[in-house]
């Protein structure tokens, strides 16, 4: 596997994303570890199992928790507004 | 292996650059484009970081920007060369779409770094080395200081605005 250090780095930057989410208080803040950790492993997918299928899946997996984001975020601001 | 780390250095300076130059082309710290966006922003401003770079934090978590497409990108030209890259692109989009998302900095960032990286591989580059260099990227933006990360965008946006 020729991209082993690629995938131990995609990995680990997930990893690190996840702890940072944990640690975090504030909510809207833990958002952008999240995010973090979404590109890990989208990253991390694809290098695991090359294949053009492959990429519809990290696509899939990193649209949908975008929405997710964007769905807790929108929701949060709109019960802090009122 | 050295020559593999200096590859995704290179790499990752080269996904960064990109990835704010494009997000700021496209007016990404002007306005939170959903309301969780510009409550994100406001969220970092309260801590002392700058409401603009804040916002388009707020609008890289809620929607795929350029960085997303760097890295949908980076991951289409690894599994099948420059129609990959195109492929991620056209997710991308339908990614922007569904986000409810009006610009289109996610989608022209996958189809520039398409290009960029095809580029690199002529240089003996890896596509493999951009997927690591737009998750590098991202970390210094969204996972290490929100506050500092905030103000260096601020900064970039004054030039812009």
């Amino acid at each position: 596997m020729e991209s082993l250090i690629a995938a131990v780095i995609c990995l680990t930057i997930a990893l690190s994303g996840a702890i940072r989410a944990i640690i975090e208080r504030d909510t809207l803040l833990r958002l952008p570890y999240v995010n973090v950790m979404n590109f890990g492993i989208a990253g991390f997918i694809v290098l695991l199992l090359p294949h053009p299928l492959t990429l519809g899946v990290a696509a899939a997996y990193f649209i949908g928790s975008t929405l997710e984001a964007n769905a807790i975020a929108s929701a949060y601001a709109r019960r802090e507004q009122q | 292996m050295f020559e593999e780390v200096s590859r995704i250095v290179l790499a990752t300076a080269t996904a960064w650059i990109l990835f704010l130059v494009i997000d700021v082309f496209f007016r990404l710290p002007q306005k939170g484009g959903v309301s969780g966006a510009e409550a994100i922003g406001s969220a970092i401003e309260g801590r002392g970081g700058n409401l603009y770079g804040g916002r388009m934090i707020g609008n890289i978590v809620s929607s795929p920007d350029a960085s997303a497409g760097i890295l949908l990108a980076a991951c289409g030209v690894f599994v099948a060369g420059i129609p990959g890259g195109l492929a991620a692109a056209a997710l991308v989009y339908i990614g922007n779409r569904i986000c409810h998302d009006r610009g289109y900095a996610g989608t022209s960032g996958a189809v520039v770094a398409t290009f960029v990286i095809a580029g690199f591989m002529q240089a003996g580059f890896l596509a493999s080395d951009f997927i690591v260099g737009s998750v590098l990227a991202v970390l210094t933006i969204q996972g290490i200081s929100h506050i500092h990360a905030s103000r260096l965008i601020g900064r970039l946006w004054r030039w812009r605005a």
